[in-house]
């Protein structure tokens, strides 16, 4: 479904839409800026109105658990709220979004202010619910005109939650276009990106590439690729409980998302150490799978099984131990490979001793995102220290693996500050007073 | 290998009797890999099984069951490479494709197979036709096994041309939709039969494109549709066999009984046909069992598991107990009604995670190191 001028349209309509959209864009960044206080307003609004009476079952109708519904529908809410809008801006600013000062090499003074990009085209991977919806505010918190192109298969709820916001703040309807256009017609996304100061990409290394080879060079490009994260464990001194929070958080992500751990490294150099581990960590995760039981899917099952059966089979020939059940699966391998999982709520088990973080782990740059610390707390500095030089944008104990805090940067980034650019003005009287003032933030 | 004879090389592929010959046949085939394949041995030790634990049909799961995962990422070769023939990959829709190959012996047996499944299905003919692939043009290189499936069937009966539906460009293949509406415009006015041969869904949107244009084409009465393979990434446009060839008699002519679906996979290269009711019936050259999606051991006919299959066809690599991604239900002949005798299965799916999403990196992403 396409939402353009705040009305659903459908695909004959949007045609004519998609066809003027370069001068709709214009017609829109003459009209004036909608100011960021007046985003926040609306944002607020719509946090006060989220109610779990009225829109946990939205969620659920996605495909959601209702325990996790609730807890999604309650961060979405407080992340949205006045208060979190103001204070994640502060952090990803700073205290200044427009300053007046005397550069020391300069007889006046100088502005400096943060500008809109202004126009940017989301392009959003449908893996979790009203990320679409959550990339165009996040546009609008920085003042831009957004197109958004959906995923393949649509998604009702951000359709809904920008409805809501056009609702509350009409004015939003002109900033925002939505196109449900598939991303294999290349005319007409050469032409929604011709009209776009930024793409913003959401997705794997395939859709990165398309959008690359799509671009042209006077278009730039911000990515939110695809990540891995994983747990580094050191020391004989790690704890049951410790091994237990990373267990539940592994079967509450299902490792399905970039911040979920898809495997441990341990600290050793040793195969039989490594198997040590893995069979010691096994039944933990099974006690956690059993408490947190997935609903009955064979096309899920038959996929773990068969990952773990040829597992298995492999092991038969190769340095490989394979610790298995219904509900879950560890596998300890001989390499110390960076892989994804290979089924939900199975995970690798590798040897990477802590002189070989770095050259082991620099191939793997920029998919890396959240290492999860288990150790001596003596030696946190050193393994952050070489954990941060191979590529890690996240470094966190196992308990805070899955937690998010307002102002907390996106893979190594503030997104905010990525949709947005820095205009010098330098003329006579650009500093509005006349006045050559020191230095001021 | 009077046995394999007998079982591959016999006129109805349905008969339901054989003698013995196909468990005689699968123990000689299990036999030869453990002799001559120590990885295959390996893993035979691993589940202590040995050929001769096969006294009848119940104990045919036993075998070590490989799944297609196992012959992506292993090469499990039971001849020396340079006695292979024919190499073919599958088309690795989810990321990896599986290579295997076949020795001369593979191939007699193969092909005599192909022949005669292909000659019960009236497909074998000396009148020429011209062929429509939808599908990928034979390229030496990349040896896509759909590709040389596809072509392998335009051999059926004497080409006076083909066209392709994705023409390869030197680095890829292209789409060729004017050439092929070019093609069937000539072909409706030439006098030959007219054979399409490929995906299914290539076939939609030909069909589709035709009736757009309002083009409605009488092709010669024995013109046939030949379909093999999945949806794969077109999964979402996806729509059933009825309608799809509704849409192929308005638009081509060709009549519901010349339209014929395949089943088959580079792992385990045998031919399945729907039948009238649309079901894919187990010839005599192999056994389909669904095993249970936690535990792999059979579950009864009528249950949805994984599908796998035993057949004693290919020498040069141990194929004899093979295990697909697809979630089937075996059911028995009777409650078909189409007069085959065979039991038969349907495909419900491919197993995975299905319909969840995930923005953690993937195998590829990783290995490729940042490439695609």
């Amino acid at each position: 479904m396409n939402l353009i001028h705040g009305k659903r349209m459908n695909a004959e309509q949007s045609k004519r839409e998609l066809a003027q959209i370069g001068e709709s864009v214009l017609r829109s960044l003459a009209a004036g800026r909608l100011a960021r206080k007046d985003v926040i307003a609306a944002c607020d609004k719509l946090s006060r109105k989220l109610s779990e009476q009225e829109h946990l079952a939205l969620l659920v109708s996605s495909g959601m658990r209702p325990e996790l519904a609730k807890t999604e529908l309650a961060a979405f809410k407080s992340m949205l709220s006045r208060g979190y809008l103001e204070r994640r801006v502060e952090r990803e600013f700073g205290d200044w979004t427009e300053r007046t000062f005397q550069p020391l090499d300069m007889d006046r003074s100088v502005r400096q202010k943060w500008a809109p990009l202004g126009v940017l085209l989301h392009i959003s991977a449908g893996n979790a619910d009203a990320l679409p919806a959550y990339s165009v505010i996040e546009g609008l918190l920085t003042e831009n005109v957004n197109i958004l192109k959906l995923p393949g298969d649509g998604d009702e709820l951000s359709l809904r939650i920008l409805e809501e916001l056009i609702g509350i703040e009409p004015r939003i309807a002109e900033k925002v276009f939505v196109f449900d256009t598939p991303s294999d017609d290349i005319a007409a996304m050469e032409r929604l990106a011709d009209a776009a100061d930024a793409i913003v990409v959401w997705g794997g290394d395939a859709a990165v590439s398309a959008v690359r080879s799509m671009a042209k060079p006077d278009t730039r490009i911000v990515e939110w690729g695809h990540k891995i994260s994983f747990a580094y464990v050191s020391g004989d001194e790690v704890s049951d409980g410790e091994l237990t929070e990373l267990a539940r958080h592994i079967c509450e992500t299902n490792q399905l998302l970039c911040n979920s751990c898809q495997g441990i490294y341990v600290d050793t150099d040793s195969f039989e150490q490594v198997t040590a581990f893995a069979e010691r960590f096994y039944p933990i995760l099974e006690r956690a799978a059993e408490e947190d039981p997935l609903p009955d899917n064979p096309f899920r099952a038959a996929q773990a099984t068969l990952a773990l059966y040829t597992e298995e089979l492999e092991a038969v020939h190769m340095k490989k131990r394979v610790f298995r059940g219904k509900r879950c699966g560890v596998v300890a391998y001989g390499d110390s490979a960076l892989t994804p999982s290979c089924a939900a709520r199975c995970v690798w088990v590798r040897a990477l001793p802590g002189e070989c973080i770095l050259q082991t782990l620099k191939p793997y740059k920029n998919h890396l995102q959240t290492a999860a610390l288990v150790c001596g707390k003596g030696e946190i500095r050193k393994f952050e220290e070489a954990l941060v030089a191979a590529g890690a944008v996240r470094i966190v104990s196992v308990g805070g693996i899955s937690a998010h805090y307002c102002g907390m940067p996106h893979d190594g980034e503030f997104a905010l500050r990525r949709y947005m650019r820095i205009v010098s003005c330098e003329y006579e009287g650009a500093d509005g007073t006349g006045d050559r003032s020191n230095e001021t933030k | 290998m009077k046995d394999a004879e007998k079982l591959f090389l016999g006129k109805n592929p349905y008969r339901t009797k054989d003698d013995g010959a196909f468990l005689r046949a699968v123990r000689e085939n299990v036999r030869f890999h453990a002799e001559n394949n120590p990885k295959y041995a390996q893993i035979l030790d691993r589940f202590g099984f040995c050929a001769d634990d096969i006294m009848n049909e119940a104990d045919l799961y036993k075998i070590p069951v490989l799944p297609t995962l196992y012959l992506k990422r292993n090469e499990l070769f039971t001849v020396p490479k340079e006695k292979l023939v024919l190499k073919a990959a599958s088309s690795g829709t989810s990321g990896r494709a599986s290579v295997v190959g076949f020795d001369r012996k593979s191939m007699l047996y193969g092909f005599g197979m192909t022949a005669r499944f292909f000659a019960f299905y009236h497909m074998i003919s000396i009148f020429p036709a011209n062929y429509i692939v939808l599908g990928f043009e034979p390229d030496g290189q990349t040896g896509l096994g759909a590709a040389k499936t596809a072509y392998g069937v335009t051999k059926f009966a004497p080409a006076v041309h083909r066209t392709y539906a994705l023409v390869k460009t030197g680095h890829g293949y292209v789409e060729n939709k004017e050439g092929v509406l070019n093609a069937l415009l000539r072909h409706e006015k030439q006098g030959f039969p007219v054979r399409l041969v490929g995906f299914p869904a290539y076939l939609y949107f030909l069909l589709r494109e035709l009736k757009q244009r309002g083009i409605s084409l009488r092709l010669h009465k024995r013109s046939m549709i030949i379909l093999g393979g999945g949806w794969k990434r077109f999964a979402g446009e996806k729509i059933d066999s009825d309608a799809l060839f509704g849409l192929a008699h308005e638009t081509l002519g060709i009549a519901r009984e010349n339209c014929l679906e395949f089943f088959s996979a580079v792992e385990h290269p045998l031919p399945y046909c729907k039948c009238k009711n649309g079901h894919f019936h187990v010839p005599v050259y192999s056994r389909v069992i669904v095993r249970d999606v936690e535990t792999l051991l059979p579950v009864p006919n009528g249950t949805p598991g994984i599908l796998s299959f035993v057949s004693p066809l290919v020498t040069s690599m141990p194929l004899v107990s093979v295990m697909t991604d697809d979630i089937a239900v075996l059911r028995d002949a009777k409650y078909c009604g189409c007069g085959i005798q065979t039991p038969y299965f349907d495909v419900l799916g491919r197993a995975n995670a299905r319909g969840i999403r995930t923005c953690a990196a993937t195998a590829e992403e990783l290995a490729g190191g940042g490439k695609t």
